[in-house]
This record gives structure tokens, sequence and C-alpha cells, in this order.
């Protein structure tokens, strides 16, 4: 198997990242709390579901069709070990909250891949998921 | 395939990227309030092995060693493999020493169980750095 390394990993979860950033940060500043002005507007709700809509689409349906925007940036997809299909949108998700695992050990569990045979991470190896090259 | 890079080579490059954020992370966490939280002393006040680790790194690059040794051992550790696989890295690419030969189940086992005892031994040194172990 050709096993996606750990600094691509790392690269395609940045990306993921961008527009969620974009556009929580455009809703602080636009609407956020500030140091003459504590309250906060109904524009950072909007802008703040908005990013919620697009890690929504792009983490579970793009991620369970096999690559978010990240992973397809940088060439990877995200398969079933045992059936070398897609997550689908249930599987990508409960990945994801399975990252509650390699969070809670001070984030060990997503530096796994430096070393891990398969190159998972814990919750990769809970829901039997690999990262490979596309 | 898939054996392009060893382990201890994978972690010794990590090791150098680590190096270079702790270098700049003074300067970000105190401009932009950033921080990492530690989700499980946040959750339940007990340290994780791992705890420590930034304030080492930084204490570390800023040539603080005995601060660094004091927040978390473990991260000379991983600066000493830095240093001893970055130049190793820099001769293969110059094709001067050969390839990593994959270990042997047996090696890979203890290296395992050398992790986990190191894992364990940082776990009490961190447990007692909180006073959470009388001394």
């Amino acid at each position: 198997m050709n096993y996606a390394s750990w600094p691509v990993r790392v690269g395609a979860a940045l990306v993921d990242a961008i527009p969620a950033v974009i556009l929580s940060g455009l809703g602080y500043l636009i609407a956020g709390p500030s140091a003459d002005d504590p309250t906060i507007g109904p524009l950072y709700y909007v802008f703040a579901l908005l990013s919620l809509v697009y890690t929504v689409y792009n983490r579970w349906y793009l991620g369970g069709q096999g690559a978010s925007l990240g992973k397809k940036a940088l060439g990877v997809r995200l398969l079933k070990e045992q059936t070398g299909q897609p997550l689908g949108f249930g599987g990508a998700f409960v990945r994801d909250i399975c990252h509650i695992v390699d969070t809670i050990i001070c984030y060990i569990g997503y530096l796994f891949p430096l070393w891990d045979a398969k190159r998972q991470t814990l919750a990769d190896k809970i829901t039997g998921s690999l990262v490979v090259k596309a | 395939m898939g054996r392009q890079y060893s382990v201890p080579e994978r972690l010794g490059a990590f090791g150098l990227a680590v190096g270079a954020a702790a270098a700049v992370w003074p300067a970000l966490s105190a401009g932009a309030g950033l921080g990492l939280p530690c989700p499980l002393r946040w959750a339940t006040g007990v340290p994780c092995p791992a705890c420590g680790l930034t304030t080492a790194a930084v204490e570390l690059v800023h040539g603080r060693v005995l601060a660094s040794l004091g927040a978390n051992p473990v991260l000379a550790g991983l600066a000493l493999l830095t240093a001893v696989t970055v130049p190793l890295l820099a001769l293969r690419h110059l094709g001067l020493v050969r390839p990593p030969r994959p270990w042997s189940p047996q090696a890979r086992r203890r290296a395992e169980v050398t992790a986990l005892v190191a894992a364990a031994a940082s776990w009490v040194f961190q447990l007692h750095r909180f006073g959470l172990i009388p001394s």
C-alpha cells in the first residue's frame, strides 16, 4: 500500500482549515466583540454557521466520498482498509468524532502516522480507515 | 515503497520542524494570544506524559537547557535524535549512506516497549512536577 506521509496529511488538514478560518475570521472582524464594543452582532453567528456548513460539506460529505478539498489538493484519498472504498458521510463523521482520542492524549494521536506501520492516527485505527496516495 | 525514510529519520525531521516552530512560538503566542490548551489537563486537572513539551521546546531553542529539562526531558531526547538523524539524512541524499533497512519484528517490539517505558517515566515526572506525586 502507498500510504500518505505525515507532512502531506498535515498539509491537507491545513488546506481544509483555510476556508473555515477565513469565514469565522471574517465574522469576528465584522461583528465580533472589540475593546470599545463588547457586543456580538448577528453577522458573527451567520459567518460561524457558514463555517460549520463548509465543514459538514467538506469533511463529511466530500471526505465520505474519498477526499476532502485538502486531500484532493494534496493528492491523497481516505479509504476503508477492509474494502478499499470511501467511508461515506457517516463513516467520515464517526472518524472525526474519534479524533477526540487523538486530541485527549495531548495531540499525540495525530503524530502516530510518523511511526505507525500503516501511517494511521488512532481515529484511523478505531474506524479502520487509511489515507493513501491517489 | 514506504521505506524511503526510516522512523527515526522521520522523527528527526519532525524535531527540526518543532525547533523552527519553537523559535517563533513565543512571538506568536504573545502577539495573538494563541496557546496550545492541553485537553486532558483542562478536563481532569491531571497532566499527560506529553505535558510541558511546548515549554521544553521553547526553552531549548533559546538555549535554556536546564529549564527545558525541568519542563520535560523527553524533548532533549528528540533534539538528540534530530542532531543524529538530520546529518544522516543529508548524507543519504548525497548518496554516501545506504537506504534504511526495515527493522526486524523483534527490534520493532523492543522499540515499542522502550517508548512505552519512556512515556510512563515521563508521566511520573509530570505528575511529580504538578505536585500530584509528593516527593
